[in-house]
């Protein structure tokens, strides 16, 4: 389903709610994510962030509202089909898996670049072999983007926090997205991480690609962002360039508490 | 590359084990060879399923069953003739375990196991009630043995070289497809579906594609299995073959794509050994002992090597890849 006023925004959200029983997590949400460029979502603890980036990217079915992805209504679809659709996104607790090497979880960022069956894989048929070998040069290529090809052997469990991320950051880029959405990039990061993370996302916005950073560290939100979206117990309480929202007084309010304004 | 070569060697060995063996040996190690290829097949294919897919499924011994009625009783009636009654039962089994598997996947953990469990005992008791199709609990009679393109089937080595045949085939294709997109996406799942769903998998698709895979090879090794013996009841698929199937498992190591079948072999040649040597000492205690031994042995595995056999045997060759390429990488 097409919509006019919609085709110059990458991904736009209307009205957008979500509840868990009685508990409004995200309520009547709008806003808009234009094509290249980076906006950013902040708010307080239990602001309903990671559950506005779940709806969005299709892992929970929201109650009410329209979600437009390049101009198509893709609302209440799967996560599946929203990824090879050209979103795109990493976790807040990484999701890793585990059991596969670093360079077998970008390997699956690439399943949507591939299109070999279990007949053709398992017979190991050379269709399956030359993809795999295209698979595994541009997962290798992400890897190098992010900084850790070195590390492309070793397991998950061997690898310290911030390089974990960067894996996340590599799976989410081997999906070759529109829209790249991360979850608390930054969070638990140390001061050096935090920055080689900034001089990643720099390099990805100059590649052209749009992300959207749902993040609690301000200074590195402040620094990134050219707009950003404040939500606080569900709702948005404010929308605009970083030094509007410093100053806005709701977003004070939410962040620091009725008293001390 | 060196990884690469390790294996290569292993798998030529392999080979010429497996060719070489029954040229020396006598009919009782070749008939016992036989079922360590079987067991072997369905082994791997459920150690697939349940430790690298992380798909709970106890119905593995349904497939097994099913495969070897309807070929059975296709040849028993004359409908068809053996060969082609193997394939029209693999093909059964994969529509039943598409129309079983799609409502039943939707299930995790301990609540799938108990309704693939609840199958296993109605495919067992349904076997031994519809007695004229099937014979009933007496069994199916009068099996006619493999032929093809007018070859027959008939001594224990024909069927050694079969059943070996069957079973390399199966780990020869799973090792390529664990390895490739479709295997990755797999093991991807087990560990995070919300992960996999959002790079794109389509995980219940995926879910159904490798249950009805493995069940599919577990439906062929039942038809040999019937051919083999000419004989089958509807005990031998129930809840006994399923403690046999995890105690290779365990054994051997599901974690590892040959544990199973190295699993099988210890299993079943331990327990002929149990047989022979205990046989003469205690007469009346062999299936106790047997019940008593492998239960401590299944303990004694999961405490000192939780990988089993394969995994340990990984360990020593260096073919932990965690270790190998660690240097190369």
């Amino acid at each position: 389903m097409k919509k006019p006023q919609a085709e110059s925004m990458l991904l736009e959200v209307k009205g957008l709610s979500k509840r868990f029983g009685g508990i409004k997590a995200v309520e009547d949400v709008s806003f808009g994510i234009q094509e290249k460029g980076i906006i950013s979502m902040i708010g307080p603890n239990g602001a309903g962030k990671s559950t506005f980036i779940n709806v969005v990217s299709g892992v929970y079915m929201p109650d009410a509202g329209e979600i437009y992805f390049a101009g198509e209504d893709v609302a209440g679809l799967p996560a599946h089909t929203m990824a090879s659709k050209g979103l795109s996104r990493t976790f807040q607790l990484e999701e890793l898996f585990i059991n596969l090497t670093v360079l077998e979880n970008v390997l699956v960022g690439c399943h949507t670049g591939g299109s070999s069956g279990i007949l053709s894989c398992g017979f190991s048929l050379p269709s399956a072999r030359k993809e795999e070998r295209r698979l595994r040069d541009e997962s290798m290529e992400c890897l190098r983007e992010v900084g850790i090809a070195e590390k492309a052997c070793n397991t998950i469990s061997q690898l310290p926090l911030g390089e974990r991320k960067l894996v996340g950051i590599a799976r989410a880029l081997a999906m070759k997205p529109k829209l790249l959405l991360l979850d608390e990039p930054a969070g638990g990061l140390a001061a050096h991480e935090v920055e080689r993370l900034v001089q990643l996302i720099y390099t990805l916005k100059e590649r052209g690609l749009t992300l959207f950073i749902v993040e609690h560290n301000m200074p590195f939100v402040m620094s990134l962002s050219e707009r950003i979206v404040v939500l606080d117990e569900g709702k948005k309480i404010a929308e605009g360039i970083p030094d509007e929202v410093k100053k806005n007084e709701r977003v004070i309010k939410a962040y620091l508490g009725e008293e001390v304004a | 590359m060196k990884l690469m070569s390790k294996i290569s060697v292993v798998w030529v060995f392999l080979i010429v084990a497996i060719i070489v063996v029954p040229l020396t040996s006598s009919s009782y190690i070749i008939g016992v060879m036989c079922f360590v290829a079987v067991f072997g097949a369905l082994g791997i294919g459920m150690g697939v399923l349940m430790e690298q897919a992380g798909i709970f499924s106890l119905a593995h011994p349904t497939w097994f069953g099913l495969g070897a009625y309807i070929s059975g009783i296709l040849a028993v009636q004359g409908v068809t003739p053996p060969w082609l009654g193997s394939i029209v039962g693999a093909v059964c089994v994969a529509i039943l375990s598409v129309l079983i598997g799609a409502p039943l996947l939707r299930l995790r953990g301990y609540y799938l196991a108990c309704a693939t469990f609840g199958l296993l005992l109605v495919v067992e008791i349904s076997l031994a009630q519809l007695g004229s199709i099937t014979g009933g609990h007496e069994g199916l009679m009068g099996i006619p043995p493999l032929t093809v393109f007018g070859f027959t089937f008939e001594t224990d080595i024909h069927y050694y070289y079969l059943s070996w045949g069957l079973c390399l085939a199966c780990l020869w294709f799973l090792y390529n497809l664990m390895g490739s997109r479709v295997g990755r996406a797999v093991r991807a799942f087990s560990d995070s579906e919300i992960a996999a769903g959002s790079m794109g998998v389509n995980v219940p698709a995926f879910k159904l594609k490798i249950f009805v895979l493995t069940a599919v090879m577990a439906s062929l090794a039942g038809s040999l299995y019937t051919f083999y013996l000419r004989f089958t009841q509807p005990g031998i698929f129930g809840f006994p073959l399923l403690v046999e199937l995890m105690t290779m498992i365990i054994i051997g190591g599901g974690r590892t794509l040959y544990g199973p079948l190295l699993g099988s072999f210890v299993v079943l040649w331990l327990r002929e050994l149990i047989h022979i040597y205990l046989g003469k000492l205690l007469p009346r205690m062999t299936a106790e002992v047997d019940a008593i031994f492998f239960g401590v042995l299944i303990i004694i595995i999961l405490v000192f090597m939780p990988g089993g056999l394969a995994g340990w045997v990984d360990r020593l060759l260096g073919f932990n890849r965690r270790v190998i390429e660690k240097a190369t990488g």
